[in-house]
């Protein structure tokens, strides 16, 4: 880092007239449209403020009125998600609306910049706004009997950075900056000076103007400075005054050299920023040509550029007359000598009017995306350039097309005075080629998470939608992208693919079903509890987990290596036969190594990716790589134990067979009397268990069972596992076994051999593993009791669903709440499955290490469009004159705050009330509708694992409200202590229970709660 | 000022899919092949379409997209520094727009001079010598140049196998979809490859068409008109002596000899023909560069992968010609490249 580092723009997100981000911003000035509008009734009467000015100067402007009905405003400034930050409705509509718009346009600039905001949380990241406009107050808080603290916070002026910091968790600098209309490019000063100074590693520059009243347009008029078309026409002989406009922008930006390490997208390099003052000029609004001059020049020369370097300059350009010619004059002075051409000059202002407090970031953006597009947009009313300019004598021409911008590094500038004479400028460069390619054809996950249901559907539909517009190349950076931003909220879909066509698809598909997505962030259930379950004999087949070892390079690895281990006991490599589709694998001498190492690599694959078992339970061979994850048995010592079993139990003679039948254990044991050479192999289910032995006596239940109408199924083996025909080998593989240590298991084995967990003293030696070749595979006892333990996932770990039907059945049969997931399904697994078994894995609730699914080239950011937000809470004050007030607005009572939610007579305020219900029936749906009072939710949206805090935006003050409603509404209960209170609760659940604690719920007679505005 | 050079900076293609074999088309649509092998020499080829569904995955603006961004990622350039773009298709998308456009609106290039040519196997060389004649004027310093064909049109899937004669199953056997780019520039970027000449004559003045690929709308569409038309017999003996009269006259232009020629990119046409044009070609000791056989016929996108497979083999300084021969109404072309 160096004192003149340069400073990468790497996120946008922005709000002008007629662009609602930045895309429709880029696409709003390359058409050189008009974004202005006349006022819109939301705001104020137009008529009622409107007066034609006066056709002479002598004539004195009527007073209280504008010479205009039109300018420049944004779309839907009243919308806000304040679920989506945990802030209560109520809270939502006492806040500026200003500091609802830089909240989400916060969030999306973060994710524009593909970083998740979550991973900021936390960090130094600064915020610097600029902001001028504190329309909200001066309606909001002129009468004095209706502040409340929620008002007062919400005051964007004041709070409007701090607000961003807080609820993004950003510990650097924060502060909202004041300079008149060239606040947010002072504000983007600030935040560059703050970068280099090594103040924060990130920093948030924003902007934001939102006319609620008409008083800078009064002001504006009575000051000769208003255009009667509420339009800027900047170096145009039309130029008539200013239009005023809204805006709402966020930049992140960071050091140079942290953006190209991180490989991430930048859109354009700020060289050099700096901010003067005209000090005591011609009049304190009167721009001043000297100062102006004076900080371009001193700009460039830090930056280290000369008007021949410069391509084109994003001009204040208000349009007044006076301001234009001060401006080209000051601009003049320094490109009338440049060589070559001249400066290509337009001003942003001509497409939707004077942004204010925003002004400055608007054209600084329009500069970026210029730099970034190598185009340069034209200017509105170019074609009418004013003549007493001389801006060709300037050598500057207004630009009447969009300018293509040549290849290589290019540089641009940008200028925004205040009105009071504080003056800023900005060098930019294009941005440095980096290009970074990744592997062709890899395959990706895509994860698209959202705070509901509704906006999961949107989302994943905005991202489909993007993506099919992309080159189909960089799926895999992609998906990593989307790993990393969007991998964070509650309601989750994932899509795994190998090429973008059938991503778009599988997007587009999901979001048909994001309704039954359940949320999953761990509110739900709580810390998530891993059980590996490893699949037994059977489940192998040529090639299996092929397609692990091709896309999973973790997988290749582990495998790699537990080959070397296994080799020296088999002769062959075992994954090779894997690999080559060897039918040898159906071998028990290859089977059970095989299975074995490929239990044993994809679990050290999971556990690598931060999927870590807390319970193990294996089937049959599965529980030597059970005993391996568990930490009971060596790596090695198994190795050569399952080479040794699997060689020992083929020299046997192939005279046995297994049979699945459709019976419980105690049903079968009558069957095996008298039949010496049976057992029972496996209890899989309550009705599922297996027979083994000799083939002979095994026909001979076969043909009973058949007759009795039983479910019966022969197994396709080559022994009869599990059998008293295994009896031959068990002593040679008990002494093969002698040398095994007999650890203590680090986690909890459930054994198949005792079907239960394994006790405190037991341990997995030679003596269990001599068992094991003939006691019944005890699953379903054993399985019951790990269900029964709170195990919140269970992975089957190998290469088919085997155990995972049968958990299934099971967790039916005891109504637990787990989900199962088989790592690798079979035969028929995509190719792809490693990255679809991580989403699914996710979607379930838990957090894979998702780097490890991609290799180092496919691991670089790439831009994804941003969040979209819940539009559906609706919040606004019109702005009318205080005098004008009707009658009826005064008559909520004092401390309105708490006991109203703002009504529909409240004239020009609307936001959600809580709906006027029947009577609660019961002390949860009263303790609900208290909640929803005090929060203005809609109680259709709040649920019992609802979070007081984090979902529903309780605060202490509303904690002290609640309190005081359930003491009225509960007389019974007596003052409830606040400490017991704000201990106990987490969720809407907790508080219910605590109640019904503190009551005896039957006798409880609420009482009747009054609908809310109609008191 | 010296006038500007232009070099090739980068190549980029685009195969779709996966290989199809002449196991899988005997399959799926009833060809031999041991057939296939013999006569045609192709042994695998892309398809857009899934041969088995019938089901269209790639259109050609998704191809040529894909092909362009990883020639501009070779070059490593952003679609901000393109300015002008120059395509060459016989299948495009749609009449209008020109698939050159969607796939400028795909990559992020805008305000740029594009062009759409409507060639066949000369295709890829009339586009670079447009490139390259705005490269030498200096209206342009960085051009993007793609060729590619997809046939899915063409391709009937839903038939019942062995109800073809051989004149039709000869098609499925010999053509494929692909696309490729090249990035031209007059920086001596990537590995300093300078174009040196780039030739493009119509040579069909009375002479019958050789390739005929008609288009159908609402009026027509019930017509007869046979869709893909080819004039096996007269390409056959056409082509060679078009080739080797283009390999002198590049030649003769720059003053070369045959024996200073490191490597000769032959017209491909199939994989067996390709390879007797090839042998039949002057300059025995350049090292040819043949692609056809495996990655099927795909028309504008050949010149790109021979290109690209160059590349690949190419160290160190040396003298590369190319020929391409367009069979429809007949044109020559080729290029020259040279790296000192």
């Amino acid at each position: 880092m160096t004192e003149r580092e340069p400073v990468a723009v790497v996120g946008i997100d922005c709000r002008f007239p007629g662009a609602r981000d930045a895309q429709e911003y880029w696409s709003l000035l390359m058409d050189g449209r008009d974004g202005t509008d006349r006022v819109p009734e939301q705001r104020w009467d137009a008529d009622r403020y409107h007066a034609v000015a006066p056709h002479t100067a002598q004539e004195a402007r009527p007073p209280g009125r504008s010479n205009t009905v039109r300018g420049g405003f944004i779309a839907d400034p009243d919308a806000f998600d304040p679920g989506f930050f945990g802030i209560a409705p109520r809270e939502a509509a006492a806040m500026d609306p200003q500091q609802r718009l830089l909240l989400q346009c916060a969030w999306r600039a973060v994710e524009d910049a593909a970083l998740a905001p979550q991973d900021l949380a936390g960090t130094d990241t600064g915020v610097f706004v600029g902001v001028m406009a504190n329309e909200w107050a001066f309606l909001q808080l002129a009468d004095y009997d209706r502040i409340t603290a929620r008002h007062g916070l919400g005051n964007g002026y004041f709070m409007g950075a701090n607000r961003v910091s807080y609820h993004l968790d950003l510990k650097g600098p924060s502060l909202a900056v004041d300079t008149a209309c060239s606040s947010s490019l002072v504000a983007v000063h600030l935040a560059v000076n703050a970068l280099r100074a090594g103040e924060c590693d990130h920093a948030l520059a924003a902007g934001t103007n939102l006319i609620m009243t008409p008083v800078i347009n009064i002001f504006y008029n009575q000051a000769g400075l208003s255009a009667p078309d509420g339009r800027c026409k900047p170096f145009s002989a039309s130029a008539d005054g200013i239009g005023r406009a809204e805006g709402v922008a966020v930049l992140v930006l960071r050091r140079l050299s942290d953006a190209l390490a991180d490989r991430q997208p930048v859109y354009a390099v700020l060289k050099e920023t700096g901010i003067n003052q005209d000090g005591r000029s011609n009049g304190i609004t009167a721009p001043n040509r000297w100062a102006q001059q004076q900080l371009i020049e001193s700009v460039w020369q830090r930056a280290g550029v000369t008007a021949d370097d410069v391509r084109f300059v994003e001009a204040h350009g208000t349009g007044t007359l006076l301001g234009d010619f001060i401006e080209a004059q000051a601009l003049g002075e320094l490109t009338s000598g440049r060589s070559g051409g001249s400066v290509a000059l337009g001003s942003v202002k001509s497409n939707f009017g004077h942004a204010e407090g925003a002004a400055g970031i608007a054209g600084l953006i329009k500069a970026v995306l210029a730099l970034h597009h190598r185009t340069v947009p034209p200017s509105r009313f170019a074609d009418d350039e004013n003549p007493r300019l001389d801006l060709s004598g300037r050598r500057l021409s207004l630009l009447r097309s969009p300018l293509k911008l040549p290849s290589g590094t290019v540089h641009a500038a940008v200028s925004s005075f205040g009105m009071g004479g504080s003056n800023a400028h900005a060098v930019l460069a294009s941005a440095p080629r980096a290009v970074h390619r990744g592997r062709s054809a890899a395959p990706g996950v895509f994860t698209v998470s959202a705070r509901t249901p509704q906006r999961l559907r949107a989302n994943l539909l905005a991202q489909a939608d993007a993506l099919a517009r992309r080159p189909g190349n960089q799926l895999a950076q992609l998906c990593w992208t989307s790993n990393r931003v969007k991998s964070r909220l509650p309601h989750r879909a994932s899509v795994a693919a190998g090429d973008l066509p059938t991503l778009v698809a599988g997007l587009r598909k999901a979001a048909e079903h994001a309704d039954e997505t359940a949320r999953e962030d761990g509110g739900r259930r709580g810390v998530p509890s891993v059980a590996f379950a490893f699949t037994g004999q059977g489940a192998q087949h040529p090639r299996m987990t092929a397609s692990w070892y091709r896309s999973c390079p973790a997988y290749a690895r582990h495998l790699d290596e537990i080959d070397q281990l296994i080799a020296p006991h088999t002769g062959v490599s075992v994954r090779d036969l894997i690999l080559d589709g060897d039918a040898e694998i159906q071998r028990a001498r290859l089977a059970q190594p095989a299975l074995f190492a490929v239990g044993y690599a994809m679990a050290a694959t999971l556990t690598e990716a931060g999927i870590r078992p807390s319970y193990v339970i294996g089937h049959s061979i599965g529980e030597f790589a059970a005993a391996c994850a568990a930490g009971a048995l060596d790596v090695a010592d198994a190795a050569r134990l399952v080479a040794r079993r699997g060689a020992l139990m083929e020299k046997l003679p192939e005279d046995g067979g297994m049979l699945a039948v459709g019976l419980a254990a105690a049903e079968v044991e009558p069957l095996l009397a008298g039949r010496a050479r049976l057992g029972v192999a496996a209890v899989n289910g309550p009705r599922s268990t297996v027979i083994s032995g000799d083939l002979g006596e095994l026909a001979a239940v076969e043909a009973e069972l058949a007759g009795r109408k039983v479910p019966v199924r022969r197994l396709t083996v080559s022994h009869a596992f599990h059998s008293p025909l295994m009896r031959p080998v068990v002593e040679e593989f008990r002494r093969e076994c002698a040398d095994v240590s007999d650890r203590r298991p680090a986690l909890p084995v459930f054994s198949t051999v005792h079907g239960r967990e394994l006790s405190g003293e037991e341990t997995m030696d030679a003596d269990y593993w001599a068992r094991q070749i003939t006691e019944p595979v005890r699953f379903a006892e054993a399985a019951d009791a790990l269900l029964a333990g709170g195990v919140t996932h269970v992975v089957e770990i190998g290469p088919r669903a085997v155990l995972t039907p049968l958990l299934s059945r099971l967790r039916a049969d005891g109504d637990h709440a787990v989900s199962l997931h088989s790592a690798h399904p079979g035969e028929h697994a995509p190719g792809h499955r490693p990255q679809e078994l991580f989403g699914e894995l996710w979607c379930a609730g838990l957090t894979p290490d998702w780097d490890l699914l991609y290799a180092d080239a496919d691991r670089v950011p790439r831009r994804l469009p941003p969040y979209l937000f819940d539009e559906s809470f609706r919040s606004w004050r019109s702005g009318s004159a205080p005098r004008l007030v009707e009658p009826s607005a005064s008559s909520v009572p004092p401390g309105a705050d708490t006991t109203a939610v703002p009504s529909g007579a409240d004239r020009g305020e609307s936001s959600p009330s809580a709906s006027a219900g029947e009577l609660p029936d019961s002390l949860a749906a009263l303790t609900r509708r208290l909640v929803c009072r005090v929060g203005g939710h809609d109680p259709a949206q709040v649920h019992d694992h609802d979070r007081l805090h984090e979902d529903l935006g309780f605060d202490s003050i509303r904690v002290m409200e609640l309190k005081t409603r359930i003491e009225d509404a509960l007389p019974r209960l007596g003052p409830l202590p606040i400490e017991d209170l704000l201990a106990s609760l987490r969720t809407v659940a907790d508080l219910v229970g605590y109640l019904r604690g503190q009551l005896d719920d039957s006798s409880v007679t609420p009482v009747p709660v009054t609908p809310e505005g109609t008191r | 000022m010296a006038p500007p050079t232009a070099y090739l900076a980068s190549v980029g293609t685009c195969l779709p899919g996966d290989p199809v074999d002449n196991a899988t088309l005997a399959k799926l649509v009833g060809v031999d092949e041991t057939w296939a092998e013999m006569f045609i020499g192709n042994t695998s080829r892309y398809f857009a379409v899934d041969l088995a569904t019938g089901q269209v995955r790639h259109s050609l603006a998704d191809i040529a997209t894909t092909a362009a961004d990883r020639a501009l990622a070779e070059a490593g350039l952003e679609p901000g520094d393109v300015d002008g773009i120059v395509m060459g298709t016989a299948t495009p998308d749609h009449l209008m727009p020109a698939t050159v456009n969607l796939v400028a609106d795909r990559l992020g290039i805008d305000n740029v001079p594009t062009y759409q040519l409507q060639s066949g196997c000369a295709g890829a060389v009339q586009a670079l010598d447009v490139a390259r004649t705005l490269l030498l004027a200096g209206r342009c310093a960085t051009v993007l140049v793609i060729g590619g064909d997809v046939c899915a049109k063409h391709l009937e899937t839903d038939f019942d196998p062995g109800s073809r004669t051989s004149a039709e199953l000869v098609n499925y056997v010999l053509f494929g979809d692909g696309a490729g780019a090249a990035v031209l520039s007059t920086e001596a970027m990537g590995e300093g490859i300078e174009i040196r000449q780039v030739l493009n004559r119509l040579v069909g003045l009375g002479r019958a068409p050789g390739q005929v690929i008609d288009w159908f709308g609402l009026g027509d569409r019930h017509s007869d008109r046979t869709a893909v038309f080819e004039d096996y017999k007269a390409i056959e003996e056409a082509v060679p002596v078009m080739a080797g009269q283009m390999f002198w006259e590049l030649l003769d232009d720059l003053g070369w000899g045959a024996g200073a020629v490191d490597f000769l990119l032959p017209p491909q046409l199939s994989g067996r023909m390709s390879d007797r044009i090839s042998a039949g070609m002057p300059a025995p000791d350049a090292r040819r560069v043949n692609v056809v056989r495996t990655v099927g016929n795909n028309g504008n996108a050949l010149p790109f992968l021979q290109l690209a497979e160059l590349l690949r083999q190419w160290d160190g300084p040396g003298r590369a010609i190319a020929v391409a021969i367009e069979s429809s109404k007949w044109i020559k072309s080729g290029i020259a490249l040279e790296r000192s």
